[in-house]
């Protein structure tokens, strides 16, 4: 083995890490087309609802238990924010709306994310 | 009207030998199971072959080499022309062509080196591809895992390369094999 | 030469040692998902579950197509009398001895008739498994159904009434009080079957699956045990399409629609809902799915509001503990129950019109 082919190992090796600690990078070099979306909501790590987002959906609100007490999330139509939270600095209300699929709302010191998914496919329809 | 021969004859007989070795592998390694729900992607243990292709006949031989056996192997595995098919083809062309590059215009990697940057970009090309065929970015997923076991595979296929090319120099018959 | 030999030999056991160390434990830990087909109740049954122990997931999906099948057995009412399907049949029993006596029969049965009289009361006779008779008529179990003349029609409804349906929990018997009368648990006896055989999965430890008989959806837990399972409406006029999508998760989605078995004639589509109060197909609505915790109710509920319409339906969804409606109306309306709102996901396009702001 030449040095060239350690460093080689090593670059790799370490790419392999960055990729496992930073997820979202690929989600936002490869965006994905739908047709309509929902929002995943995670709370303390497990997902805890799932809203759908289309243009039909009308306004509704829903609180979620996270870390630091609970939040507030708005839905209208396509578009979802963080509408109240229990954290000190409340970026995650200042953030506002988001709606295309990829964006994300995260509170830190809730640990609750808010992420837009594309579409997915159907498991069964009912007949 | 005289057409101009890419391979001689001689060439064309060991490059046969390796497209078939290259398909026995092929179809072996798919019966290693990966733990990831994605058809077709596989170790790239047949890289060894589009390797040794490159190191004898260069860029060309080693597109052949790739292209024929992912062809062949395809046919014999019965997934020809299925997603697991063109999953294979994208990491073996792409592969193909980093490795020959490499070869050509590096000298601090050996054919060790070469043959990990294969293993990693050949499991790059088949998630590119599963990303097209899914219309989906989420088998990116999967990436660090294939990542990290590029490195073992590359270890192991570019030892065992290393230590062919050793032994066929030794006896003489690569000087054979690489003439025209 | 050999020295060089044994320098390559220690990194190649260890790369070998790291690929096996690192592909173990993600391959046998992985989520496998068994699928499973079996032709039941006159129709395609597939149960996917999904867990780490696919020996286990096999010998519970096994043990869930054999609960179905038994169900099967005890609630037909077609075998021909004399054979063995007969004999094993609680339902061909029941009907052979109506206006003479009452007959012992198995704890499901008298499950399946307790649900059938609780929603006939609930819907005020708009669902009577007493249907029978009626049914026989219309012809729908063979291949030529046709309209029966009113007559025989009238005659065959006298002999439609659950209230005649007694059902003794103690000593776990069935009597239909009048002679001719007959049972007919097709509105019923799926979505139960479809129920035990969630309730075997989940004996099993199956935390997550998916069992669709013929339409009939009953999921556990979450898809892969990650997120609600997607099932689709089918859009009653076209083939191919889907009008809304529903987030379901540990829950019943049942259909009932005009489109599955019907005939034409004389311009007019009769489908195979009766109305137990007139003996004619109920023609309201095109679709009528019910979400709800148990399959059984589902299935009640979705026949009995297809009858009903949808005014009716929707005031009495609330009383029948929790169930959610999405509704199809013959002059293409979509409604829903408000509950239904945040799970789910309607694609009218141009040819309904969904009814909002209820």
């Amino acid at each position: 083995m030449t040095r060239g082919d350690k460093f080689l190992a090593a670059a790799i090796l370490l790419t392999a890490i960055l990729a496992i600690a930073f997820p979202r990078l690929h989600s936002s070099l490869f965006p994905v087309a739908t047709s309509s979306a929902r929002a995943v909501i995670k709370a303390q790590g497990k997902i805890v609802r799932e809203v759908v987002l289309s243009d039909s959906g009308g306004r509704s609100t829903l609180v979620v238990n996270g870390r630091a007490g609970p939040s507030t999330i708005e839905v209208e139509g396509k578009r979802i924010r963080m509408k109240e939270a229990n954290c000190p600095d409340k970026i995650c209300v200042r953030q506002g709306w988001i709606e295309k699929p990829g964006d994300s709302i995260a509170c830190i010191p809730g640990e609750i994310i808010v992420r837009i998914e594309g579409a997915a496919p159907l498991d069964a329809v009912t007949r | 009207m005289e057409m101009k021969r890419i391979f001689s004859t001689r060439r064309l007989v060991f490059l046969s030998i390796l497209v078939a070795l290259g398909a026995v592998l092929h179809v072996v390694e798919g019966m290693f199971p990966i733990p990831l729900p994605l058809p077709g992607v596989k170790l790239g243990l047949a890289n060894i072959v589009t390797l040794f292709a490159i190191c004898l006949y260069g860029l060309r031989g080693g597109v052949a080499v790739a292209t024929a056996r992912v062809l062949l192997g395809s046919l014999i595995g019965g997934i020809f022309l299925s997603p697991g098919f063109l999953l294979a083809l994208s990491g073996a062309i792409l592969s193909t062509l980093v490795m020959a590059w490499l070869f050509k215009h590096t000298s601090c990697f050996s054919v060790i080196g070469i043959s990990m940057a294969g293993a990693v970009t050949h499991n790059m090309g088949q998630l590119l591809a599963a990303s097209l065929i899914l219309r989906s970015s989420a088998v990116f997923y999967y990436l660090p895992v294939l990542l990290l076991a590029a490195i073992p595979t590359g270890l192991i296929t570019g030892y065992i390369l290393r230590s062919l090319l050793d032994r066929l120099e030794k006896t003489g018959q690569l000087r054979i094999m690489k003439m025209e | 030469m050999m020295e060089k030999k044994g320098r390559y030999l220690p990194p190649l056991l260890l790369a070998l040692l790291v690929v096996a160390v690192v592909t173990a434990p993600l391959y046998l830990h992985r989520e496998k998902e068994y699928k499973s087909d079996r032709f039941l109740m006159d129709t395609l049954v597939s149960i996917r579950a999904c867990g780490r122990d696919e020996e286990k997931l096999k010998e519970a999906v096994t043990e869930a197509y054999a609960e179905m099948q038994r169900i099967a057995d005890l609630s037909d009412r077609f075998p021909a009398p004399g054979s063995a399907a007969y004999k094993a049949s609680d339902v061909c029993r029941i009907n052979e001895n109506a206006g003479i006596a009452p007959v012992r029969v198995h704890r499901e049965i008298i499950e399946m008739l307790l649900l059938a009289k609780r929603y006939h009361a609930l819907g005020k006779g708009a669902f009577d498994v007493t249907i029978g008779p009626v049914m026989d008529l219309w012809g729908f179990a063979g291949d030529r159904p046709k309209v029966p003349p009113q007559g025989k029609l009238a005659e065959a409804l006298s002999l439609v009434d659950s209230r005649k349906l007694i059902v003794d929990e103690q000593k776990q018997s069935a009597f239909l009080e009048r002679r001719g009368m007959k049972l007919d648990l097709g509105a019923v006896a799926k979505g139960y079957a479809t129920e035990r055989a969630a309730r075997v999965l989940k004996s099993r430890g199956v935390a997550s699956a998916l069992i669709d008989a013929g339409g009939n959806i009953r999921v556990i837990g979450k898809n892969a045990g990650k997120r609600p399972w997607r099932i689709g409406i089918k859009d009653p006029r076209k083939s191919d399409g889907i009008i809304a999508i529903l987030s379901l998760m540990d829950g019943s989605a049942v259909t009932s629609g005009d489109y599955y078995r019907y005939f034409e004639t004389g311009g007019r589509r009769y489908n195979h809902i009766i109305d137990p109060r007139t003996g004619y197909p109920a023609a309201g609505n095109m679709s009528v799915t019910v979400m709800a915790e148990n399959a059984g109710v589902a299935d009640c509920l979705s026949t009995l509001f297809f009858v009903l319409g949808a005014e009716e339906s929707m005031e009495l969804a609330g009383k029948s503990g929790g169930a959610d409606i999405f509704l199809v109306t013959a002059d293409r309306r979509i409604l829903h129950t408000p509950s239904l709102k945040g799970s789910v996901e309607v694609r009218s396009g141009e040819d309904y019109r969904h009814d909002q702001g209820r």
